[in-house]
């Protein structure tokens, strides 16, 4: 029996070998059977929604629908908008109406034309409330909007009154006030035309979607993976360099960062917590590390105990809190150098971005004079309270804000300020939004387009504030929504963006939030696959990637 | 028997109805709303919101959501997730997967864990016997997650033995490393448990008795030791094969195997009560059903066990 129990063993354990043997050849077949040899696999994750353009408002369909459809206009490499499907988009003299001119011969995928009805109508349909799209809100500046948004009385198929078809190829827009930002803003995905089939089965089309990108669908198998190719019908300068896409479904960046590492997978968009460290000198695979659009901060209500905005007190609190961070040795210490201190309230990929703004030294660690302010607050008002911060600890936000408390305490004193962390992303974000949180809150923005109105208005403009908006600090100030105004009535992208400068320094000032530091555009692609770089979407430019 | 076996199924029915009520009030009690998250840190169109609430029945209070889930289940509609895809379909296409890997790990852990349990069982004390002993005390104390990704890491990244992840339609060598990390530390009680058991079994007065009678030591270790040895491991094997297809969660995240453990940890994070309540359904189902195959494995291994 001994040595029968023994034999058996090494049978069964050479078995295993042969097995696992076999393994090394097994996978290396199965990857080239990935479809041609120029297919790019990329990790994602699964939508959240059906593909939609007007109903995805998160990167895991987002970066799908950024390869099926192409809008108005596209983003170059440096966040410029230039004419992609529009031929010209002209103002009015007062900047309330907008000409569109489509260029000629444009086709969805299916060999169908793109017609100025296709946009206006599909801009309708994510309008209207009865459809319930998530894009919804980026239409409300123009006109017929708030008509559209009582939706038991809508059938879901009314239009916007502002939208108006002159011919096959030129429609109007009127807009509910002047909007220097619109030729920017109708290059966000939700702005994208829809063809008539999408009205017939929206079901349907939400699984195979039907679109006039680079790409055309192919086949999306839920929760595994979603694969296009190159769409034969695309005319535009969006050319792809590689026949293909294979968007994975991981539910963990690690495992995604391994397949990177063994050559299973093209181009993973981030860099999973735990190697950060290593990832730049990792000869496995390339590695990607440039500053980035998104933007962290932490928001003080402005009607927070002692931190009132625009008092005298609260403004010097919130000066001084904002000094004592050590941001520089924040980004080094917590975050292995993969990002940027902040210099104002925009990102540096976004144009018009200045390191050198009025106002900008409250953002410098200076521990000395956060202390002087302190206490010239403190002979205003004695604060008692002690300023908490919230975080969701489900993200990676704990170690970082461990650290901005632990700076603002060595500065102003042990007290001073505490993390408050709630266990979800989801509840935190529900305590937000009903205006529960006692104290200041985590905030981060992620652009939708790359201007700088996406981050000024959407987060600090009065129009923005209590549940209307991203405001989530209810600041207002009319000076500054006199400047955002002014900005979108000016001439030129290049006139809004001086504007926009200017009502940066109000908000150094003021700090309704304190900016801490843009995170990097950070990602990894496997060895051998060329034109690897992140986009201010923080996507992979997959459309230029090949092998 | 066949009252017996009547009487075990009728059971599950109030097992079954108190799970999903426990689940759903469970899903239904997390803090935050899963609607309000849908927007992330965006603007949230009240309008918007308010039609998605209604398709979704979060409009209303918790006992008519669960009723009205209860009814549209009997009727096999599981309802759609936040993406529009039907429960029931996206439940089909993950659970082969995991039963595939669940009985990969099921019978790697039986084979492995009986074979080397007997050898250190039948030969305490020698070198071997401390190899195993050791080997299986580190599976035990190691957590999951490291012996993945350092298995992860050696086999498929360094060495690339085994394919990394299992990535879409996962064939036998795909699943073989998730299977064996999911099935080692299953693999280690069984063979200490069959380590035990068969090191008192043979000291029994009836194998003294049936060597004096002449067997021969094979037909002993197989008739009298091994049988009787083997009672407390097929209990602990039947309760297991529940246990791994809800425990591939660890696994199929850290491999990538688009299984349920894996829907199920998306489910959560969403908030998809349908989607979390089915499978948690689906798996109580599988866990009675097992423990009930044990319950009759047990009379024919032990022939004093007699069901009426």
């Amino acid at each position: 029996m001994k040595k029968k129990g023994l034999a058996l063993a090494a049978v069964v354990c050479s078995a295993a070998m042969l097995l696992s043997a076999c393994g090394g050849s097994g996978s290396s077949s199965s990857s080239s059977s990935n479809g041609g040899k120029n297919v790019i696999s990329l990790f994602d994750t699964e939508p959240q929604n059906p593909l939609i353009p007007g109903n995805t408002n998160e990167t895991g369909g987002g970066m799908v629908l950024r390869g099926l459809f192409s809008q108005l206009v596209r983003f170059d490499n440096k966040g410029n908008p230039v004419n992609d499907q529009a031929q010209s988009i002209k103002p009015n003299a007062d900047g309330t109406q907008y000409t569109i001119k489509l260029k000629s011969g444009l086709k969805f995928s299916d060999g169908t034309p793109i017609k100025a009805e296709n946009f206006t109508k599909a801009w309708s349909y994510v309008a209207n409330a009865k459809n319930a799209q998530k894009c919804s809100s980026f239409f409300s500046t123009i006109k017929g909007y708030d008509d559209l948004q009582k939706a038991d009385g809508l059938k879901g198929d009314e239009q916007l009154s502002g939208l108006k078809v002159v011919d096959d190829t030129t429609f109007t827009v009127d807009l509910k006030s002047p909007d220097a930002t619109f030729p920017i803003k109708v290059g966000y995905s939700g702005f994208a035309p829809l063809p008539a089939s999408f009205y017939k089965d929206t079901k349907a089309f939400g699984n195979a979607p039907v679109g006039n990108g680079p790409y055309k669908f192919d086949s999306w198998k839920h929760n595994t993976e979603i694969k296009v190719v190159k769409n034969p019908n695309y005319k535009g300068d969006d050319k792809p360099q590689n026949d293909g896409v294979t968007f994975k479904i991981y539910t963990k960046m690690d495992a995604a960062y391994a397949d990177v590492q063994a050559g299973n997978l093209d181009a993973l968009n981030s860099v999973p917590q735990a190697d950060l460290k290593t990832f730049q000198k990792d000869s496995s695979l390339q590695a990607y590390n440039k500053p980035g659009s998104s933007i962290q901060q932490f928001t003080i209500p402005a009607n927070l105990a002692h931190f009132q905005a625009g008092t005298e007190e609260g403004t010097l609190r919130r000066q001084a809190i904002s000094m004592s961070i050590d941001r520089k040795g924040i980004v080094n210490k917590v975050l292995n150098g993969i990002g940027e201190p902040a210099h104002e309230f925009t990102a540096p990929v976004i144009p018009g971005y200045s390191a050198t703004l009025k106002g900008n030294e409250n953002l410098s660690y200076n521990p000395s004079k956060a202390k002087e302010l302190w206490q010239k607050a403190d002979a205003i008002s004695k604060d008692t309270d002690q300023l908490t911060i919230a975080y969701n600890s489900d993200g990676d936000a704990k170690p970082v804000f461990d650290a901005i408390v632990n700076s603002i305490n060595n500065a102003l004193g042990s007290q001073v300020a505490a993390t408050n962390p709630m266990p979800t992303f989801q509840e935190f974000r529900d305590a937000i939004s009903n205006r529960k949180v006692k104290g200041a809150f985590r905030s981060g923005w992620m652009p939708d387009y790359p201007s700088a109105e996406n981050y000024l208005v959407q987060n600090f403009a009065s129009s923005a504030a209590d549940g209307q908006g991203s405001n989530d600090g209810d600041y207002k100030n009319p000076k500054f929504d006199a400047i955002m105004d002014q900005a979108y009535a000016a001439k030129s992208v290049d006139e809004a963006n001086k504007l926009y400068q200017q009502g940066q320094e109000i908000l150094l000032n003021d700090l309704p939030a304190i900016p801490l530091y843009y995170r990097a555009n950070d990602g990894v692609a496997a060895k051998g696959v060329k034109g690897f770089a992140i986009d201010w979407q923080t996507y992979p430019t997959f459309v230029q990637m090949h092998k | 028997m066949g009252k017996y076996l009547l009487r075990r199924i009728l059971q599950m029915i109030p097992v079954v109805l108190g799970t999903t009520l426990l689940v759903y009030a469970l899903v239904f009690a997390l803090p935050g709303d899963p609607v309000k998250a849908m927007f992330g840190d965006k603007p949230i169109n009240a309008a918007v919101a308010a039609q998605i609430r209604a398709e979704y029945n979060l409009d209303k209070p918790f006992i008519i959501q669960y009723l009205l889930f209860l009814k549209n289940a009997l009727t096999l509609n599981f309802g759609n997730t936040f993406s529009g895809q039907p429960v029931i379909d996206e439940i089909g296409q993950a659970f082969p997967v995991t039963i595939k890997l669940a009985l990969m790990a099921f019978v790697f852990e039986a084979i492995f864990g009986v074979i080397f349990g007997i050898i250190s069982g039948l030969k305490k004390g020698k070198w071997y016997d401390s190899v195993i002993l050791i080997v299986s005390l580190l599976l035990i104390s190691v957590p999951t997650f490291v012996t993945g990704f350092l298995a992860q890491y050696f086999i498929g990244v360094k060495w690339r033995l085994l394919p990394v992840t299992a990535g879409s339609d996962p064939g036998f060598l795909d699943l073989l490393m998730p299977a064996m990390v999911l099935g080692s530390v299953s693999m280690a009680y069984i063979i200490r448990l069959t380590r035990s058991e068969v090191s008192s079994n043979i000291a029994e007065d009836y194998v003294r008795t049936a060597r004096a009678k002449g067997m021969s030591n094979g037909s002993v270790i197989m008739r009298h030791v091994l049988r009787n040895s083997l009672i407390p491991v097929v209990t602990y094997l039947g309760q297991d094969l529940g246990a791994l297809m809800s425990g591939a969660m660890i696994s199929e995240t850290i491999f990538n195997v688009h299984g349920i453990g894996f829907l199920t940890y998306q489910s959560i994070l969403k908030g998809e009560s349908n989607m979390v309540v089915s499978i948690v359904t689906l798996l109580t189902l599988i866990f009675v059903v097992c423990n009930l195959a044990v319950d009759m494995l047990y009379a024919a291994l032990d022939p004093r066990i007699r069901y009426a």
